[in-house]
């Protein structure tokens, strides 16, 4: 040892930051070792199944479930009759097993557990209902109307969530203005489509304490909101969360099958595992709210914004989550996307017969933007400007503060335009092809640009926005963090990793993330609102700096060099001038375990984020940062066929600062392939309630031909208040993409799309149309 | 797991002669597996419910494989999709073929599904029938009368009845589908709607076989996918091209004639309206792309 | 009665004799009667690719392959995949290239980029995009998969 010592004369600082760093975990799933709960088998275990109710609203006349409870390998088979009248959900208007009556075709009316699913679903083939159909209304403007049929017994009509925002006078500003625009927008159904279906597995202990296997993204408000449905105490259940296979925000809340699934293992005191299939999982999961958004604003000649008033029908469905709510984050895009100072928004919810909404990625914002930046392209254009020129007309500076109160502090959103147009030619493409629109040829080209903001530095919705983190080290400078933060793909066991080897001056590979149990890891508000790096980089950070602060002082009482002129670099303590090697980090830690001062390396830090939740007003200032990003999307329309060939997609985003470049890479392909789902290919088909495309034929996702070239960019502005730098990233990719190829379509044929997505046949409809009143004109 | 088989599954055999599957069918209570790539699911769906004995085929390996001999191909019920997108002699005389098996699902599915079962699935959108009919394909039929095997042959235009329906009774094998050579100058092609290059349930598909010389337009057959209960030979817009001059517009006005002989129905997938807006714009392109390509 | 019939076959490089249902899918054989899980159910309709094995070396969807067509086959699921060396190359350049996030559809996208690597000689970069064309991934947007693919393959784009 010793002899290693005078060999090493001086050690580097080495750091990871910035670097590509494959995920921990991705060996394992490279290799098929994962477990994922799809995965899972617990001793005993039976299988669960749910018969949904395949109509949209109906009473029910009779429901028999005594052939199924007879069927041989039947252990359990539930109704509402079976359990008490539990209420759960964001309005309390939720429950696990519905009786009396059904509101939409998902509506949850029996249970069976079993020894296997073919058990599960023969039993569920001789449970004998009888229903009475009763009107439905599928339209929120028609459920809106004082006729309409009530979808919630006791209430005075269908409206459910309202919203509203005002700054200024839009009036006033309204009469100044040179150019108003008018434009409704109807955003539609998609869904998650995680590759591994919903699954939960429930076990109880002889004590009445509930273990859940969980896929959810919020494990410690998930017992909260999972309590009430089962009656139950908090307290009394333990979350873990084995891997699963995706969630993008689709598991941010409580559906009913995981308290169904609980309620199973209750009635039968095993524990029973239920999954979808992935029809079920087409027609159960939650979608991305659909929108009908009527947005009108105006400007000066100059192009300085003036107004914007804006209205939002939103399709609730039969129940509320998530979907209902996404008016915070859709009023933040409409009060803050570019200098606005006047602005009204008022968003309602209103109940129908349809299936409803979740969380998902971009949280309102999608749609948001989806409008704001076709409406921005649409004035531009009115003022016979580029997209590109109107947005830096309008765009903030760092420390500018929004009407809600977002304060923009190290704002790059200039940058960010001006370097996807530099990098695209994007003015000179945009004059070239629209002059070329009226040319022959059945193909033509376009380019189109939008913008957005997000939050970056996590997002006030909850009373806290907090993580905690415990991190101790071991006599072999092993380091275990155990993180509220969530792992669902997304790559913070890369992150959380990355910081704590920086900080301590030890390996990756020495680094263990625990994460997965709610008995264990301390509070987190979940990972979703791209708030995790943020969130829990800085309390991994600052949890390290405490070991690391503890570690000094024992080497510096050893060495007698100040601890401030020490530093960990590469396992040794070493003199931060020069690098020259004091001790080994795994020496010190045994000396200080085994001295007659006995101390372990053990910390743990709480962080909060200086951001505070909304007022009533809905201003304030909800995301310790914020960030932007803008798209340059280059498209191919075939005129003939009606389909968009996107060519390329070019992006430039804020992002703080660096930490993984393959993980940041990774999650901003991800994002821009999904929102290019949304753009052109995905919709979930919803007639009459019905879910018409339950499958992966007719609910097209992108697959790899498809994907066009991609031209990624980023832009480090140093947050002052992110770990080492960084904000927030994953949303805003999925966020921007959509108006950008629909401002690209625009370009080439000179039609516009306020409703996506841009299937061939309604872009083959729309030219034809075109066309067609074209001829009739001349 | 997520499979529920319909119908009764008493018997399983793996037959590895043509004489032996026949005898296996003879008493009409077996379902055929081959590939297995649309049974496994209509079986568990419900649509093709399992008959009894389930007779796997893929052990007969007489009834795989693709040879051209005295001016015809004859391609065997168990060559999959792969076989003949990788056959070389097959794609240099029919590139129609690799042309449309290109565009057949996924690599996976082309792995394993075989030409036999695409006809006998008998989707009105099975794209590798489309090509078949425009080459004119017959499909040879084998059955056990009890003491020998019976053979007989089937015009591919003749063989489909309906959705999923089809001429084969229920004792009968289908073994192989042939065809003659084109002759020098006959061309034919296959379009079918995207946007994916592949893995798509087409909308609409279209072949369109002529020989263009001397500026005259002969041989012609058009075929349509998934606008009709049964793929379809536009007959109409064939007898408005044959020995026409090829010029002018006669390709769009064929192309009109082929979309007004067609019944296509309003699905999730597609409005009836665009089904005969594509096969319009399918039909004029293939008709540009053989006689002016 | 439900028939059943005896299979043998080779799994992973080892002899295996079994008796299952007629009517039993590949992907159920190896799910719920071997335990081995890393071959996924994400569709069960062969739309996604997530239950991609290799049999007698050509990539199949193992939810539309009856199991009983096991017989006499020689069956490569993600648990067997490797090389004289450890692990398959191109396992290891899916870690490298960041090709991996929830990871749930992977062993499937590995199976059939094993696949392509060894019956395509001339692939090229396009040639790789559409021969993953049965293979969806909602993490990724598929571009560090053609990386780590081209990687192993030795093209560039």
């Amino acid at each position: 040892m010793a002899d290693k010592v005078q060999l090493l004369t001086s050690i580097e600082k080495k750091t990871l930051i910035g670097k590509r760093v494959p995920k921990p975990d991705s060996r394992d799933k490279a290799i098929g070792r994962t477990r994922y709960i799809n995965d899972m088998k617990l001793p005993g275990m039976l299988h669960g199944k749910i018969l949904h109710a395949g109509v949209p609203h109906a009473r029910i006349k009779r429901i028999d479930v005594s052939k199924a409870r007879d069927l041989p390998g039947v252990h359990a088979v539930l109704t509402a009759d079976d359990i008490p009248e539990f209420i759960f959900g964001m309005a309390r208007d939720n429950r696990p097993l519905k009786g009396g009556k059904v509101r939409c075709v998902r509506d949850e009316i029996a249970a069976v557990a079993a020894e296997s699913e073919a058990i599960c679903d023969a039993a569920l083939a001789l449970i004998e209902v009888e229903f009475e159909a009763l009107p439905a209304v599928f339209d929120p403007a028609e459920a809106a109307k004082d006729d309409a049929p009530r979808i919630h017994e006791g209430k005075d009509d269908n409206f459910n969530l309202k919203y509203h925002f005002g700054s200024g006078d839009v009036k006033a500003a309204e009469a100044t203005s040179d150019v108003v625009i008018d434009e409704t927008f109807n955003v539609h159904y998609v869904t998650h489509v995680c590759m591994g279906t919903s699954c939960a597995i429930a076990d109880f202990d002889p004590d009445g304490k509930l273990t859940i296997y969980s896929q959810t993204q919020y494990p410690y408000n998930f017992k909260m909101d999972l309590a009430p449905a089962l009656g139950m105490h908090a307290g009394d259940i333990r979350v873990i969360q084995p891997p699963i296979g995706g969630a993008f925000g689709s598991k941010l809340d409580v559906y009913p099958y995981e308290p169904v699934c609980v309620l199973l293992a209750r009635a039968t005191q095993r524990p029973v595992k239920l999954m979808f299939s992935r029809e079920e999982e087409f027609i159960n999961a939650p979608t991305r709210q659909p929108v009908r958004i009527h947005l009108r604003a105006g400007a000066k000649k100059d192009g300085t914004l003036t107004f914007r008033d804006i209205k939002c029908l939103l399709n609730n469905g039969a129940y509320t989550s998530w979907g209902p709510t996404v008016p915070y984050v859709m009023m933040r895009t409409f009060s803050s996307l570019f200098r606005v100072p006047d602005v009204n928004i008022d968003c309602q919810s209103v109940y129908t017969n349809n299936p409803y909404a979740g969380s998902f990625r971009g949280y309102g914002n999608v749609q948001a933007t989806y409008a704001l930046a076709i409406h921005t392209d649409i004035m531009a254009e009115a003022l016979g400007m580029s997209f590109v020129d109107l947005a830096l007309k309008n765009a903030q500076v760092s420390g500018e503060v929004t009407p809600q109160g977002a304060v923009l502090n190290e704002c790059a959103l200039a940058e960010c335009l001006t370097l996807a147009a530099d990098k695209t030619d994007f003015r000179a493409k945009e004059k070239e092809y629209a002059a070329l629109r009226d040319a022959p040829g059945r193909f033509k080209r376009g380019i189109g640009m939008a913008a957005s903001i997000h939050n970056a530095g996590g997002a006030k919705i909850h009373k806290s926005d907090g993580c905690g983190t415990i991190l101790k080290l071991d006599d072999y400078a092993r380091c275990t963090v155990i993180t509220g933060a969530s792992e669902i793909g997304q790559g913070i066991d890369a992150v959380l990793s990355q910081i704590i080897s920086e900080e301590l001056g030890i390996p990756m590979r020495d680094i263990t993330i625990v994460n997965n149990d709610s008995a264990i890891a301390p509070w987190d508000v979940g990972v979703h609102a791209s708030r995790t790096t943020f969130i829990a980089g800085n309390g991994a950070q600052r949890a390290a700096r405490k070991a690391r602060v503890q570690i000094l002082a024992a080497a510096s009482r050893q060495s007698n060099v100040p601890p401030e002129a020490l530093d960990l670099r590469e396992g040794w303590v070493v003199q931060e001038d020069g690098g020259v090697p004091v001790i080994k980090i795994d020496r010190i830690l045994r000396q200080m375990h085994f001295s007659d001062e006995p101390e372990l390396v053990m910390v743990s830090d709480y962080y909060e984020p200086p951001s505070e939740p909304e007022g009533k007003d809905h201003v304030g200032d909800m995301s310790a940062a914020y960030s932007h990003a803008v798209h340059v999307a280059e498209v191919e329309v075939d005129t003939e066929t009606g389909e968009v060939k996107v060519l390329k997609i070019t992006s430039a985003q804020d992002v703080g600062r660096i930490i993984n470049e393959l993980g940041l890479e990774a999650q901003i392909e991800g994002g821009i392939i999904m929102g290019l789902g949304y753009a052109i290919s995905e919709e979930l088909i919803i007639e009459n309630g019905q879910v018409r495309n339950p499958n992966f034929r007719d609910y097209k996702l992108i697959t790899s031909p498809e994907v066009p070239e991609l031209d990624l960019h980023f832009i480090e502005s140093h947050s002052s208040t992110g770990p080492m730098g960084a904000k927030g990233i994953a949303e805003l990719p999925t966020i921007v993409i959509a108006p950008a190829v629909a401002n690209a379509v625009h370009n080439a044929i000179g039609i516009r799309f306020h409703n996506p997505p841009m299937t061939p046949e309604k872009v083959a409809r729309a030219i034809w149309e075109k066309n067609s009143s074209r001829a009739a004109a001349e | 797991m997520q499979v529920k088989p319909s119908g009764t599954l008493d018997e399983y055999l793996a037959p590895v002669t043509i004489e032996e599957a026949a005898r296996a069918l003879a008493d009409g209570r077996a379902s055929v597996l081959a590939g297995g790539t649309d049974l496994m699911l209509q079986a568990a769906n419900g649509r093709t419910p399992y008959r009894g004995r389930l007779v796997n085929i893929r052990r007969i390996a007489e009834l795989r494989g693709a040879a051209i001999t005295g001016g015809r191909v004859r391609i065997g019920a168990l060559t999959t999709v792969t076989d003949i997108l990788n056959h070389a002699e097959l794609a240099k005389a029919v590139p129609v073929l690799r042309q449309t098996a290109d565009k057949f699902a996924s690599n996976q599915i082309r792995n394993m599904a075989t030409i036999g079962g695409n006809i006998c699935n008998a989707s009105p959108a099975g794209d590798m029938i489309i090509p078949l009919l425009a080459l004119e394909a017959e499909v040879e039929l084998a059955s056990w009368d009890g003491a020998k095997i019976r053979t007989r042959e089937v015009a591919l235009e003749k063989f489909f009845t309906g959705p999923g329906r089809t001429v084969m009774e229920r004792g009968e094998l289908l073994t192989a589908v042939s065809f003659a050579v084109p002759e020098a100058g006959h061309r034919v092609r296959f379009a079918k709607s995207g946007p994916r290059p592949a893995l798509e349930i087409s909308t609409v598909s279209a072949a369109f076989a002529a020989t263009c010389k001397d500026g005259v337009t002969t041989n012609v057959r058009i075929v349509l996918g998934a606008v009709a209960p049964t793929p379809i030979r536009a007959r109409s817009a064939e007898a408005l091209m044959e020995g026409a001059e090829c010029s002018g517009d006669l390709a769009a006005r064929a192309a009109k004639a082929a979309a007004g002989e067609i019944s296509p129905i309003d699905d999730v997938r597609a409005s009836a309206w665009y089904r005969t807006h594509l096969t319009e714009v399918f039909v004029r392109r293939l008709i540009e792309d053989v006689c002016h390509g | 009665m439900s028939a059943t019939v005896e299979i043998n076959f080779t799994l992973n490089g080892r002899k295996r004799q079994l008796t299952i249902d007629a009517g039993l899918s590949a992907l159920n054989l190896l799910r719920d009667k071997l335990d081995m899980t890393g071959t996924k159910y994400a569709c069960g309709e062969g739309e996604c690719g997530a239950c991609t094995i290799l049999v007698d070396g050509l990539s199949v969807n193992s939810c539309l392959m009856y199991a009983a067509d096991f017989d006499g086959r020689d069956i490569v699921t993600i648990e067997g995949l490797r090389s004289d060396k450890g692990f398959d190359p191109m396992q290891d350049a899916f870690v490298e290239h960041g090709a991996i996030q929830c990871g749930f559809c992977m062993p499937g996208m590995i199976m059939q980029a094993r696949h392509l690597a060894d019956t395509n000689k001339d692939l090229t970069y396009d040639g790789l995009k559409r021969g993953l064309e049965g293979n969806v991934c909602r993490c990724t947007g598929y571009k560090k998969v053609f990386d780590a693919v081209a990687d192993v393959i030795g093209i560039a784009k």
